[in-house]
């Protein structure tokens, strides 16, 4: 038996919804990661992690109200109003690194939860039933990238008894359809400053501060992105993905800006492996409990030069108008609308990342990415980017063909040295 | 039809009456249930299959209607399927009208004002398209036609048998405004027992056929080809096009809703409401596979319907539903209990 599966049968098996709100069990986690067995991969992983350890701690013991919200919920927004945002889709993604999804996803489907649906939301509902996750005094939803956010909470927000707000993403980004958006999303910062009992003042001093830690992660983000360019840069893919939880929770934190700062000087610091590498784009989210199918890319010769998700897909905001420039970074946002915005996206990164190919991975039940698979494949093989498209699932581990998959995989990556 | 273009719908939230004040024929498209995976190279295998077949039925070559191999189309952004199935058509038919029509989750003022919005913005188009305006008076005009359709209908499915209402609905929702649907065969099975079919939107001929072979009467078709659509009326008032495209906005967000919209409450309370209204004793809830509005919905009713004491049997549907033979034994065992 490996370590990680010795931790996880003595230890994280055995955990209760009640460790999780004793202080003595933060205390532990914040121990631990501060240690030198915690040794990460960069520097900016270290600010990451102790901002979610704290965020979460935070939310579990009640310091602050909890606003559950999903991917594309502005974080500025909530951190503005004083309320700590609580991502459950990357809950589920740690829940699936640890390799504990599947016991919840079983609980899911005993509630009635079809095995159709997605897996992320399947093993959050079975951790909210079991009482894992933090109590939310609030549901704050954008209608994309997906049906399953709005509709899960939904189911949530009856298990919780706290309110549940929609906030409705135009299709279309002119002024009036955005105005809406904005209103919206004012009224749900009126209803946090509630919950967190700030002022109207405070709360619009917190939302400018937000604001400008926002604008200052996205300067630095855009340096990221710029160094990732260079042939053979030593941040991989499979790694960067994770920043999707940096991307989504910590925007208008000190500590989101400081993640992109570090990282940006670390990359400039410890300049670029060399090239000759297979480069190649990842679209969909990775299986988070899994590293086979990244150490085949490896022994191929071939990196993750960039990934979906993780690139800045906004303009800086205007602290003079805040909700309507975060009305604008979610109404922007590639995954909002028609496959055509996402496949422009993916074939702009295409290019500027120069990568040789493409893997699609579709997530089983996610009809948002599966659906507009085919689309983005005819989009990137139109300029020349072959696409390997493989099915599997980033939650549950049971769906995971290895063997299968890394046939496919080198028969794709066999196909781009030929 | 002589001149008067066909234009494709698939969406109970289309603005039909926006579509006939264009001098339109909305015919809502259903797609082959048995041909559905000639659409697996455009779209993945789990996708609605009612997405599926639609786009199947579109890409076989044939004309959609007689004498016209025009495709065009209006969708709903109501879910990732129909989202889906719009991008997949566009792609495939790039010179016909296709138009994606937003609609938002909430029923609130600010969903009515976006959805009011969208209508206006479907009504420019299709002018851009036909070349004609589409004044305030064509579409109360329009709104009335289609209103006097929804109690026709209401009169036409009297005493009909679930399988026969859905196939009357979907032939009123398939047919030009100018021409009435007759009913066909399919009369309500006496002595059976009362039943409210709920879901999404179903074959006739699949596990319907076999509620009422089983021995159950189905008093209400729940479904967004069904009974749903004709539930209440949309009355459109005003003076100028913005006025009345409001009215129009309410009208729909105020009928009885599709489970992807935000207040799930209101819709069990219509659903509790409409099981002692019609004295059903007990509920079939059946889906169309891959439909994440109705999977995540279940859950939900099922713990709504243990507590006001109402018995529910859920089915699933591959809408081509070879399987259906196989249901008859659980239906029978349920109705038993019931």
């Amino acid at each position: 038996m490996g370590l990680v599966e010795d931790v996880r049968d003595r230890y994280i098996e055995k955990l209760s919804p009640g460790t999780f709100r004793s202080r003595v069990f933060w205390k532990t986690v914040e121990t631990l990661a501060r240690s030198p067995l915690n040794r990460p991969q960069w520097k900016a992983d270290r600010v990451s992690l102790s901002y979610f350890i704290r965020a979460t701690r935070d939310a579990y013991l009640r310091r602050a109200p909890v606003v559950w919200s999903n991917l594309l919920v502005p974080s500025e927004l909530i951190l503005g109003s004083g309320c700590i945002p609580f991502y459950p889709e990357m809950a589920a993604a740690v829940v699936a690194s640890a390799g504990l999804a599947p016991r919840f996803i079983d609980r899911a489907g005993e509630e009635g939860f079809s095995s159709d649906a997605c897996s992320y939301h399947r093993c959050v509902l079975g951790c909210a039933l079991d009482g894992f996750l933090p109590e939310p005094d609030l549901l704050l939803t954008v209608n994309y990238p997906c049906d399953s956010a709005p509709l899960s909470f939904s189911f949530a927000s009856d298990l919780y008894g706290a309110p549940h707000r929609v906030l409705d993403v135009p299709l279309h980004e002119d002024r009036e359809s955005l105005g809406v958006l904005a209103e919206q999303m004012e009224e749900a910062a009126a209803f946090m400053l509630s919950l967190s009992g700030l002022t109207a003042e405070e709360g619009g001093d917190k939302l400018r501060e937000a604001l400008g830690f926002s604008n200052l992660a996205l300067r630095h983000m855009r340096r990221v992105e710029e160094l990732r360019k260079r042939d053979d840069c030593t941040l991989d893919g499979k790694d960067a993905m994770g920043g999707i939880s940096v991307l989504a929770g910590s925007m208008g934190s000190r500590e989101g800006a400081e993640y992109y700062r570090l990282l940006a000087d670390e990359l400039e610091e410890r300049g670029c492996a060399g090239g000759g590498a297979i480069r190649l784009m990842w679209m969909h989210l990775k299986p988070w409990y899994a590293q086979g199918i990244f150490d085949a890319l490896e022994r191929h010769g071939a990196r993750l030069v960039c990934e979906e998700y993780t690139h800045a897909t906004w303009e800086e905001l205007n602290a003079a108008e805040p909700y309507a420039s975060l009305a604008q970074k979610v109404a922007g946002h590639f995954l909002v609308g028609p496959a055509e915005r996402r496949a422009r996206h993916l074939a702009r990164l295409a290019q500027d990342y120069r990568v040789d190919g493409a893997i699609h991975y579709n997530h089983w039940g996610c009809r948002q990415s599966c659906g507009g698979a085919m689309l983005v494949k005819e989009a990137l093989q139109g300029i020349g980017v072959p696409v390997l498209t493989i099915d599997g699932d980033c939650v549950d581990e049971r769906e995971y063909q290895e063997g299968q998959l890394s046939t496919r995989l080198e028969a794709f990556l066999e196909s781009l040295k030929a | 039809m002589g001149d008067v273009k066909s234009v494709a719908w698939f969406c109970a939230y289309t603005p039909l009456e926006i579509l006939d004040a264009a001098g339109l024929a909305p015919v809502r498209r259903f797609g082959d249930p048995a041909s559905l995976e000639a659409a697996d190279a455009v779209l993945h295998q789990a996708i609605c299959p009612y997405v599926r077949a639609c786009l199947a039925a579109a890409m076989d070559g044939s004309a959609p209607t007689p004498g016209d191999n025009h495709h065009h189309a209006v969708f709903v952004n109501s879910c990732d399927g129909m989202r889906r199935l719009h991008d997949a058509w566009q792609a495939r038919f790039p010179k016909d009208f296709v138009f994606l029509m937003d609609l938002p989750r909430n029923e609130d003022s600010a969903g009515e004002r976006l959805l009011a919005g969208e209508f206006v913005r479907l009504a420019e188009a299709l002018e851009a398209f036909t070349g004609s305006a589409i004044g305030a008076h064509a579409l109360l005009e329009a709104a009335r036609g289609r209103e006097e359709r929804r109690l026709a209908y209401l009169e036409s499915s009297r005493g009909l048998s679930g399988a026969g209402r859905l196939r009357l609905a979907m032939a009123f929702q398939s047919s030009p405004a100018t021409e009435k649907p007759v009913p066909g065969t399919g009369v309500a099975r006496a002595g059976g027992v009362p039943v409210l079919l709920t879901g999404n939107l179903l074959n006739p001929e699949g596990l319907v056929s076999v509620l009422e072979e089983a021995g159950a009467a189905v008093v209400r078709v729940d479904l967004c080809n069904g009974d749903r659509a004709f539930s209440s009326p949309i009355l459109a008032t005003g003076d100028g096009l913005e006025e009345v495209c409001l009215s129009l906005a309410r009208g729909y967000l105020d009928r009885r809703p599709c489970a992807r919209m935000t207040d799930a409450r209101r819709r069990l309370d219509l659903l509790v409401e409409e099981v002692r209204e019609t004295g059903a004793r007990g509920i079939i809830y059946a889906g169309l596979k891959f439909c994440d509005s109705y999977l995540y919905d279940f859950p939900r009713v099922q713990r709504r319907l243990r507590e006001e004491g109402v018995p529910l049997l859920r089915l699933e549907s591959d809408y081509a539903d070879g399987h259906v033979g196989q249901l008859l034994t659980r239906v029978e065992a349920f109705l038993e209990m019931i």
